[in-house]
């Protein structure tokens, strides 16, 4: 069943079709607010209070203007927006704040302890090997380089890299041109690159002495 | 010249390179030409291979974070919600209905209270056949809205009221659509106030009425009924 029609029943009043949207939905907007603020509490806010205005305005929705995920992935952010303007959450990651910070760390021991890092292969200083990144250290790493990204940058790596969202879905939910969004992506991921090799400095410094 | 139109430079490669794997885009439809270079070039090499790291990298990342969702409480919190809303609707639906019904019911006394207002400043002129010239109770209300105009009186004086009169306030009957039809009693006295000419040789008594009443409790138009019994006297 389609989300469309999904949404129709929900306006009618139909609570399984309201539970059917919620399901298919919200794990990727919790996923996005989570990424965002890198809090769980506040991606479970979010989550909620995303989907307590599709039930209060539901009928805002204009399948013409994008898909229902776009418009759900809007208010979200939205509402990440709003709330970091009252709490001053600017800063993701709070230090050991939360299970995300948790979840950075097993995966930073489970990487000195088991997983080969890749150093001293004699690569170029500006490449990183594919077992680096494959390793739950660097996937930790990689986590860590997005939050540390401007806003917008972000949001579009989020949307299209984790997400897997078309450019023309990304560029519906954050309301911008689809030229905008890709190359905000394209800068985000240049800049992920840039801080992947800045936070490896002594593998960096022993290939360029090499 | 088929090599220099497989030819890619640096700068283009730099454009698209990112765009590979992403179907409907530019570097997907030039991916060989873009794969061609990077193997002659060797900083596009190195572009290319951290890119597709950093691909490996953000799937990893994407897979490992595909199963987390909001809790279950999250979920409970939102069906309490949406059913509060339903109730809420339902609640707000009820309540224009009372407030559509109670402002029908308004208007329709104030009518009343406008008749009586107007028998008592004034002295009865009623005809004798007033009461008896309008036609049947019941039909239908859309049909009469067109008929309106050819309500008042005729030539000779003796036969008015045979269709739905409009009232001086009322809408375009023609435009009306629903309604309903309410039977009244009025003082012949009174006709004169909704367009219904009478004879001042038969003023007094009552008559009953059909009022036209559109949707929003408002009275658009009003006919006699035509039956001489129907006439009642207080």
């Amino acid at each position: 069943m389609g989300d469309g029609l999904l949404l129709r029943r929900m306006i009618a009043g139909d609570e399984e079709a309201f539970t059917l949207l919620y399901r298919r939905r919200h794990p990727a907007i919790y996923r996005f607010a989570l990424h965002m603020s890198g809090n769980v509490a506040l991606a479970e806010d979010v989550t909620q209070e995303v989907f307590m205005t599709l039930i209060r305005d539901a009928k805002k929705f204009d399948p013409e203007r994008g898909t229902l995920g776009g418009f759900l992935f809007g208010i979200a952010r939205n509402h990440l927006r709003r709330r970091w303007e009252q709490e001053r959450h600017s800063l993701p990651l709070p230090d050991g704040a939360d299970e995300l910070d948790s979840l950075l760390a097993a995966s930073a021991r489970v990487g000195r302890n088991g997983v080969s890092n890749g150093n001293g292969n004699g690569r170029g200083p500006f490449l990183l090997s594919r077992d680096e990144f494959t390793s739950l250290e660097t996937v930790g790493r990689v986590r860590q380089a997005i939050s540390t990204l401007p806003e917008n940058y972000r949001e579009v790596v989020i949307l299209c890299e984790l997400e897997e969202m078309s450019y023309e879905d990304a560029a519906s939910a954050l309301e911008c041109p689809v030229g905008t969004v890709r190359s905000r992506l394209h800068r985000a991921r240049a800049l992920l690159v840039e801080k992947l090799h800045d936070s490896q400095p002594v593998r960096r410094a022993s290939a360029v002495g090499e | 010249m088929k090599e220099e139109a497989d030819f890619m430079d640096c700068v283009e490669f730099n454009e698209i390179y990112h765009d590979l794997d992403r179907p409907g885009t530019s570097g997907f439809q030039f991916r060989e030409r873009a794969l061609a270079h990077a193997e002659s070039c060797s900083s596009c090499g190195l572009l290319l291979t951290d890119g597709e790291a950093l691909d490996f990298a953000l799937r990893n990342l994407s897979q490992q974070n595909a199963g987390r969702e909001a809790p279950g409480r999250v979920e409970a919190a939102l069906l309490r919600e949406f059913q509060a809303s339903k109730v809420a609707g339902s609640r707000r639906r009820v309540r224009g209905q009372l407030a559509a019904l109670g402002s029908a019911a308004a208007i329709l006394i104030a009518l009343g209270l406008g008749v009586q207002h107007r028998i008592a400043s004034q002295p009865d002129k009623v005809t004798p056949q007033a009461a008896n010239l309008a036609t049947a109770p019941g039909a239908d209300t859309s049909a009469m809205a067109g008929q309106h105009q050819a309500a008042a009186s005729e030539a000779d004086g003796d036969e008015y009221a045979k269709e739905f009169v409009p009232l001086p306030y009322a809408d375009d009957p023609a435009a009306l659509e629903g309604g309903a039809i309410v039977r009244v009693t009025l003082p012949r006295s009174a006709l004169p106030s909704f367009g219904l000419p009478i004879r001042e040789s038969d003023g007094t008594g009552r008559v009953f009425a059909d009022l036209l009443v559109s949707e929003d409790g408002t009275p658009q138009a009003i006919r006699l009924v035509s039956d001489v019994n129907t006439n009642v006297n207080f």
